[in-house]
């Protein structure tokens, strides 16, 4: 198995090739040449497939790239070689449970089959959404206290004691530990101390990362970003996140979030490069579990068909060949106080959780604004929790989210449909959703429960 | 072959983003006497108009526009002196020079690659530096080629004030006035762009394009 310094040794010693060169010609030509060898097609009417040779294919072409490619280290220029024993290797050791959290308020996270006996675990937050100091507390506590929600995650802090907060500055230090600080003492008001957390949102850079372990901040029973850059390729900054847990023992989640419509192309394309992610990132970002986060390349929205395509794809590749642990992040276009964040959030969650993943979310507003609250959080474990009660195969699932589709898909415009910020959608204080958005969460419900899902 | 077959050749090169094809078609036109103006406005703008509205209809994506690119760069290595020689002094008419970076600290370059592709593909002249670029390091750049337009581009909202930083030291160097600063990135804003002091913001591609085009009047 390799480690961290063989790693960093390939990245030092690797050929050179120029990063267009590696994009363009080792990652987007590979792609083109191994989708067409395999037949991979993609169907926009289709989006939860039911096909095992489809699987077997995208499992195929992705395992080919990984092997073919390896990866690139944009630090140095260089290729870092990886074998096919190393990939197989990665793969025998990838992690079938990760328990994250302490005491009465621990969960396991596990490698998910289709049809597992277990349930989804659902992490409530707007992972990496700006929202500002002044409602972070209330912001993440709207989502610890709801049952359903099992792990916590959060935004970021773009600002704090006034200070606009820069990458890599100093003050991302602060702002990263700040941001520790109101989620653990979120999970103490709410009553569930042991929560584990995916954190340190804030530290866009190493820099917060790196001053965030601490048992104070991040506990070892937490997890945190490893993120791998568009695509294949990582860089010493994030090398050195995966290095910061190795005697600390925070959980890796791997982060590469490929971009649908990049340079894997197509849906496709996108779907094998996603697959090809993981197999290295199990060795380059030292991963315990992965994170599956798809962006449409002018849409970023998962909830657009070719994102749904690649999370159903990709989820069902592992779940069928190669169980790893993968949690799905959900970032509807739309945003808090909007019916169509909630049909979004459905649709995403059916997805999701049929197709072998836990759930993360929700990003609503694209993730770009502090419009998200712990309601739309509620929906998606609710709707998580249900396909798994209703034993809801891939087919039902699918015919689920082509009804949905309609009632949301009209929001994929330049001017999207951002709804407003967290404190005009909850009462702040008491930390309940207003009136008139409660009212719609209940409408949509009830829609939900006459098109037969039993929530 | 007729003067619009040779154009057309040249324009299909392009988009199937076959360099070695618009290399050929450009110089067999040129041999056949068609005016390279016409070999730039008509093929090579032509054809990267198609690939333009092919990726915004969802049919290309990033390799299609980033091949595209290629071959409209080595037809333009055919054509530019012939142009510049028919033309005399007419480089800066002909096309704009673009410096594009992800600023300092960000280190995404998807968006900001496809900007760049797109620009190219238009008949701009692109240095494009890369990703986690000093905002010194990109205004000497445009000194140093005479750009008239710098692109910023930022995903992360936290990296996002060194776009600032940029504007308010082209200020304090007193050479505010020959550039179009351009910003982008998924979290910038038309709000956020006036704010900060731009010339402007788009929200995709196609039309960071039109108003690259519309800022310098080409």
């Amino acid at each position: 198995m390799l480690n961290y310094l063989d790693i960093l040794d390939r990245a030092n010693s690797g050929p050179y090739i120029s990063e267009e060169n590696w994009d363009l010609e080792k990652v987007a030509m590979t792609t083109k040449r191994l989708v067409k060898k395999y037949k991979i097609e993609w169907d926009r009417n289709q989006l939860v497939t039911d096909d095992p040779a489809l699987s077997q294919a995208i499992w195929n072409a992705g395992y080919e790239l990984a092997v073919e490619v390896g990866a690139y280290s944009r630090s140095t220029e260089r290729l870092i070689e990886i074998s096919q024993d190393e990939i197989d290797s990665g793969i025998r050791n990838m992690p079938q449970e990760v328990v994250m959290g302490e005491g009465k308020d621990a969960r396991t996270l596990y490698a998910r089959r289709l049809n597992d006996e277990r349930a989804p675990l659902s992490f409530g937050g707007s992972p990496g959404t700006p929202v500002p100091e002044r409602m972070f507390l209330a912001n993440v506590m709207s989502y610890m206290q709801e049952p359903l929600i099992d792990l916590a995650t959060c935004g970021t802090l773009v600002e704090v004691d006034g200070r606009e907060v820069r990458t890599g500055n100093p003050i991302e230090i602060v702002s990263t530990r700040r941001e520790l600080q109101y989620m653990r003492q979120g999970l103490k008001r709410v009553g569930r101390a042991g929560m584990g957390m995916l954190a340190a949102q804030s530290s866009v850079s190493e820099l917060g990362d790196l001053a965030a372990a601490h048992p104070d901040y991040l506990r070892p029973c937490d997890s945190h970003l490893v993120p791998m850059l568009n695509e294949l390729k990582m860089d010493h900054r994030n090398i050195a996140r995966a290095v910061n847990s190795l005697e600390y023992g925070m959980v890796n989640a791997s982060l590469p979030c490929v971009i649908v419509g990049g340079l894997g192309g197509g849906p496709a394309g996108s779907a094998v490069v996603n697959v090809a992610s993981y197999l290295i990132a199990n060795l380059t970002c030292l991963a315990d579990y992965h994170i599956l986060h798809p962006i449409h390349v002018r849409h970023i929205a998962t909830s657009t068909r070719e994102v749904l395509w690649v999370i159903n794809a990709t989820a069902q590749v592992f779940a069928r060949h190669a169980p790893t642990i993968i949690v799905s992040d959900i970032y509807p276009k739309s945003g808090a106080g909007t019916k169509e964040l909630l049909y979004e959030t459905a649709a995403n969650a059916i997805v999701n959780a049929v197709s072998g993943g836990h759930l993360e979310g929700c990003g609503s507003a694209d993730g770009n604004l502090p419009n998200c609250s712990g309601l739309e959080a509620r929906l998606m474990a609710e709707v998580a929790l249900a396909t798994h009660r209703m034993k809801m195969n891939l087919k039902q699932a699918d015919d689920f989210v082509l009804q949905l589709l309609p009632k949301y898909e009209h929001v994929f415009t330049a001017d999207g449909n951002p709804g407003l910020p967290f404190d005009q959608v909850y009462d702040p204080v008491k930390i309940e959703p207003l009136d008139f958005w409660q009212v719609m969460y209940e409408e949509v419900r009830t829609e939900l429960k006459e098109m037969g899902l039993i929530l | 072959m007729s003067e619009n077959e040779h154009l057309q050749a040249i324009a299909t090169a392009v988009i199937d983003g076959e360099t070695e094809d618009a290399v050929e078609a450009t110089k067999t036109a040129l041999d056949a006497n068609v005016d390279p103006l016409e070999i730039l406005n008509i093929g090579l703008m032509g054809g990267a108009d198609e690939v333009g509205k092919r990726f915004e209809r969802g049919e290309y994506f990033l390799p299609e526009l980033m091949m595209a690119g290629r071959a409209l760069k080595g037809s333009m290595e055919v054509v530019k002196p012939i142009l510049l020689e028919k033309y005399s002094g007419s480089d800066s008419k002909v096309k704009g020079k673009v410096v594009s970076a992800t600023v300092h600290t960000d280190i995404h370059d998807i968006g900001k690659n496809i900007v760049s592709s797109m620009l190219t593909a238009a008949g701009f002249e692109v240095t494009d530096l890369g990703v986690d670029v000093p905002i010194k390091s990109i205004i000497d750049k445009a000194e140093e080629i005479e750009a008239k337009i710098i692109c910023l581009s930022a995903l992360l909202t936290t990296s996002m004030p060194f776009m600032k930083d940029l504007i308010q030291l082209l200020d304090a160097r007193g050479i505010r006035q020959k550039y179009v600063v351009l910003v982008g990135g998924a979290s910038v804003t038309e709000s956020w762009a006036k704010h900060i002091g731009a010339d402007g913001t788009a929200r995709n591609a196609a039309d960071a394009v039109k108003l690259a085009r519309e800022k310098i009047g080409m």
